[in-house]
């Protein structure tokens, strides 16, 4: 009786170990999507030209002007909002010499041709929207302001224009 | 004796065909983490709690069971042309849900192995998000990566 008894016992253990020892495992997977847009492209496509200016006589250039005035060209995504921002420079300057440049004005527009375009402040920067195709164009004007003293010579800057979404 | 050899032996080849008539263990892929349409430099975040386009895997097994949860998790997307964009994992992008509710979640780091009990209708979901990180000449195009959970119901 006391074997069956222990007999029993042994039984139980295996069947329960037997039970509790088979870990149970298992898997699945799913799939991570996403849609990159076309990156931002920037082309400095005509640089802000003052052309021949005199001592002592202030020279502006307007943004709205299609032959002097400073032009970027955008690519991107199409219809999307971007951001744009500026790095103005204060001086132009020939060697050691310099010259002030002040008044920056700016326009964005969806066709190179300037037709309804909208005019911002480069300074404060400006939030337009990439055409359907894809595309925005963006002047930039200002004015020099050279001294009646003001030394001969040629005089640069660079004018950035940082585009993001 | 050799009757208890018997019996113990038998007792043996018995305990397999219990433990396969406890509730089996099965998990399954019901949503995909969906990152939609990404723009170059801009980070995009996928919530666990978003119902349209977190990840989400649904768990079947015995009643009342502790789980351990681990993910197999990639690093990268990969896109056109063999193009990579990486992909990261909060330390709360994990979600474990006894009532299988997106609203109702325990979160946890996906990154890490994690230990769950099944309710006693022994279902439940885990829910995922994530974020995906395009830089700023990432390439335009379709990105996927899997990612794997494994679930082991503890002894």
């Amino acid at each position: 009786m006391r074997s069956i008894t222990k007999l029993s016992l042994v039984v139980a253990a295996l069947v329960l170990t037997g039970t509790a020892l088979q870990a149970q495992t298992n898997n699945a997977s799913i799939t991570a999507t996403a849609s990159v847009q076309t990156p931002i492209n920037v082309v400095g496509a005509q640089p802000l030209n003052f052309g021949n200016v005199f001592p002592g006589v202030n020279k502006t250039v307007a943004a709205t002007d299609l032959t002097n005035g400073g032009r970027f060209d955008v690519t991107g995504q199409a219809s999307t909002p971007v951001t744009l921002s500026f790095t103005l420079p204060a001086t132009l300057s020939s060697g050691g010499n310099t010259m002030p440049i002040v008044s920056y004005t700016g326009v964005h527009a969806l066709l190179a041709t300037q037709v309804g375009g909208i005019a911002f402040s480069p300074a404060a920067g400006a939030n337009p929207t990439l055409s359907a195709t894809g595309a925005l164009f963006v002047w930039v004007g200002a004015q020099v302001q050279p001294a009646t003293n003001q030394v001969a010579g040629v005089y640069t800057a660079s004018v950035t224009m940082t585009v993001v979404y | 004796m050799k009757r208890k050899w018997w019996i113990a032996t038998l007792a043996m080849l018995l305990s397999v065909p219990l433990v396969a008539q406890a509730r089996p263990l099965t998990v399954t892929g019901v949503r995909g983490v969906t990152f939609g349409a990404v723009l170059p430099g801009v980070p995009r975040v996928v919530l666990r709690t978003d119902p349209a386009n977190s990840g989400q895997f649904d768990i079947k097994g015995p009643k009342g069971r502790s789980l351990l949860l681990s993910f197999v998790l990639p690093l990268r997307m990969t896109g056109p042309a063999g193009a990579l964009m990486p992909l990261s994992f909060g330390a709360s992008d994990a979600g474990f849900s006894q009532t299988q509710a997106i609203g109702s979640q325990v979160g946890f780091d996906p990154k890490v192995p994690f230990t769950a009990t099944l309710p006693n209708n022994g279902r439940a979901s885990v829910f995922l998000g994530a974020t995906a990180n395009a830089a700023t000449n990432q390439r335009a195009g379709s990105y996927t990566a899997t990612i794997i959970l494994n679930v082991t119901v503890l002894p």
